[in-house]
């Protein structure tokens, strides 16, 4: 051990010298992790900041077994600091036992009831671990989950900003996407949570997950929040899986968006009503209130269409308020929320609507149209890199080289079903 | 523990700001492990989020307030309740609950900012949405008596009807730019060279 110890202390200073530690340190994995309960004293020895890569091992070893009551809270600590202070490139070497060192250290937080306190560390170990601001980790959907539980929806928005182009792990990516759903929903970011969602449930799976489930009955009722309705198919890019199954395993959902289509938040409500049990074992029951209050605001929209102006007392008719006070208080709140264009003439007691007044003229639309093409742009291109790649891959070549055979003879091209390296 | 970050923005009137260096400071709290709810600010973080109109942050923070905390600052209560109509849309009731709190000196600096900056947004919210309204209502919006309501929007360019007790709203023509400068003409260059290839 102490031969060890000397030997980080020597080899952390270059990147070649980190290289050669890496395999004395995986060699001397093994005995690392037999010898787990003498090692404490020993990462006293080394620095995070510049042995970390030893420290790391040291530190992964130390954290296999079981955690008393005692150890817990400096546990924690040392965990923390390390992750603070370690160097990014080195732990990098290793990514799978950083992963693992994180992710206990979200087990014990959690143990110990305290979510808030692996927020900040966990969003450090993000950065430090992810090769760029495109790349989702292991610990991205940690991160979300003790946000979630913690209550600090602000701070995980800022991860949710971030565009994904690489992921590690599948499932990092079905997690990532519905606890960040969660999230939006609770910040009231609806167009935000309908994308992440719907990334859960057309993502390609063999078979349909539990996740994938879940995701797919907030999905329903995001969609009839933001758009006030609920498209009865799945994209035809979403996996055959998922468009035959996932309808079937959340029936009350699907329901709940036809009667919802009717229009008659009367009905709405007494099938709310009925099923309250279901969406409430589900976590869902606010955001099923939510939808339902939504109906107010689509059935005020719709009368836009057809009407240039209209008495509040209409309005309350109509979409079944109790008042016209009622009606204009909801008309009042979604010309708020930029829901509607319309002005209420308390005189007269009606509504006038109005036109969009956007002119699409402003310095201010030109920069948002402008930063729009950029990101287009970006990720066209990013396509064409990809695009490229794939048709140099052999199993792609392999498979269309098979199907080609269903063309005519003439077009046939010299593809090799069997691609050799 | 160091609040000096939080004190400095108060007394500096960034009050915008409160609301991240609250959050920031709380998690590096937290992550280190010491136990600081018991003397940390929560009524300051509440209202610094109110103040930026960020009410989900604000409903968030107040689940996580221990109960016991929560019964033994009625501050803490009474800045609670700001958010609650806030919340529930009661836009009289936010004023209500302003000035039914004697608040402590600290304190009164950030509330006596955030019910200024409602005001002008109520306003900005009626001129948008109303073409008439009776004085009852707007003083209402407005927190303010119908007299002082009538003045304020008197001043600020509106009619009124004394015999129908109607305010008539005129909205000021807002001017958005317009001119383009020379470094869009390289941007468009772009989007060609990038549909051509």
């Amino acid at each position: 051990m102490e031969a060890l110890v000397t030997q980080i202390q020597g080899l952390s200073g270059t990147a070649s010298d980190v290289l050669s530690l890496q395999n004395l340190l995986k060699q001397a994995d093994d005995s690392l992790h037999a010898e787990s309960t003498r090692l404490p004293p020993f990462l006293d020895q080394l620095d995070p900041s510049k042995h970390s890569l030893g420290y790391l091992y040291f530190l992964e070893a130390c954290t296999a077994g079981p955690v008393t009551q005692e150890q817990a809270s400096s546990f924690l600590l040392t965990i923390a600091r390390f992750i603070s202070s370690c160097v990014a490139e080195q732990i990098r070497l290793a990514p799978d036992k950083f992963i693992c060192v994180c992710k206990r250290f979200k087990d014990q937080v959690l143990l110990l009831e305290e979510p808030l306190r692996g927020v900040a560390p966990m969003l450090t170990a993000i950065r430090k671990l992810q090769l760029s601001s495109e790349h989702l980790t292991a610990l991205h959907p940690e991160f979300l989950l003790l946000c979630l539980l913690s209550k600090c929806y602000k701070t995980a928005l800022s991860i949710l900003e971030e565009d994904i182009f690489e992921v590690d792990q599948p499932r990092d990516l079905f997690l990532f996407c519905y606890y960040g759903g969660m999230i939006s929903i609770g910040q009231k970011q609806f167009r935000k949570a309908l994308e992440l969602l719907h990334n859960v449930v057309t993502a390609p799976m063999s078979t349909v997950n539990a996740i994938a489930v879940e995701a797919f009955k907030k999905y329903i009722l995001v969609s009839l929040i933001h758009h006030g309705q609920f498209p009865t198919n799945l994209p035809k890019y979403a996996s055959s899986g998922a468009q035959r199954n996932l309808k079937n395993l959340c029936q009350p959902y699907v329901e709940l968006a036809s009667s919802y289509s009717n229009g008659k938040i009367a009905d709405l409500e007494t099938y709310v009503e009925a099923n309250k049990d279901k969406f409430e074992s589900d976590n869902n029951l606010g955001l099923v209130k939510q939808a339902v209050s939504s109906m107010y605001k689509r059935n005020i929209q719709r009368l836009t269409q057809t009407y240039l102006t209209l008495s509040l007392q209409d309005i309350a008719n109509r979409v079944q308020l109790n008042s016209p006070k009622e009606a204009e208080m909801h008309v009042l709140q979604m010309i708020k929320d930029g829901e509607i264009y319309a002005t209420i003439n308390q005189k007269d007691g009606m509504v006038r609507f109005l036109e969009d007044p956007e002119q699409y003229k402003t310095c201010e639309m030109i920069e948002r149209i402008d930063s729009s093409i950029q990101r287009l742009m970006t990720v066209s291109k990013k396509l064409n890199v990809m695009d490229e790649l794939m048709s140099c891959d052999p199993l792609y070549l392999a498979k269309a080289g098979r199907e080609r055979q269903r063309f005519d003879f003439d077009d046939f091209d010299n593809v090799p079903q069997r691609y050799n390296i | 523990m160091d609040f000096s970050v939080v004190n400095q923005a108060l007394s500096s009137k960034s009050f915008h700001k409160m609301a991240d260096i609250c959050d920031a400071l709380m998690l590096q709290s937290a992550a280190e492990g010491v136990p600081f709810r018991h003397e940390w600010p929560f009524v300051l973080h509440l209202l610094a989020h109110i103040y930026v109109d960020d009410v989900n942050s604000a409903r968030f923070l107040w689940k996580s307030i221990p109960a016991t905390i929560k019964e033994s600052q009625p501050e803490l209560v009474a800045a609670w309740k700001i958010g609650q109509k806030l919340w529930t849309r009661d836009y009289a009731g936010v004023y209500e609950a302003i000035r039914g709190f004697d608040w402590t000196q600290q304190t009164q600096l950030l509330v006596a900012a955030f019910s200024e900056l409602y005001t002008t947004r109520m306003f900005a919210l009626l001129q948008s949405a109303y073409s008439t309204i009776s004085i009852q209502d707007a003083a209402q919006f407005l927190g303010m008596n119908e007299e002082d309501a009538t003045n304020y929007v008197l001043q600020q360019g509106w009619t009124v009807d004394p015999t129908s007790r109607m305010l008539t709203v005129t909205k000021q023509a807002i001017v958005k730019e317009q001119k383009l400068d020379p470094g869009k003409l390289q941007r468009l260059t772009e989007y060609v060279f990038h549909l051509e290839h």
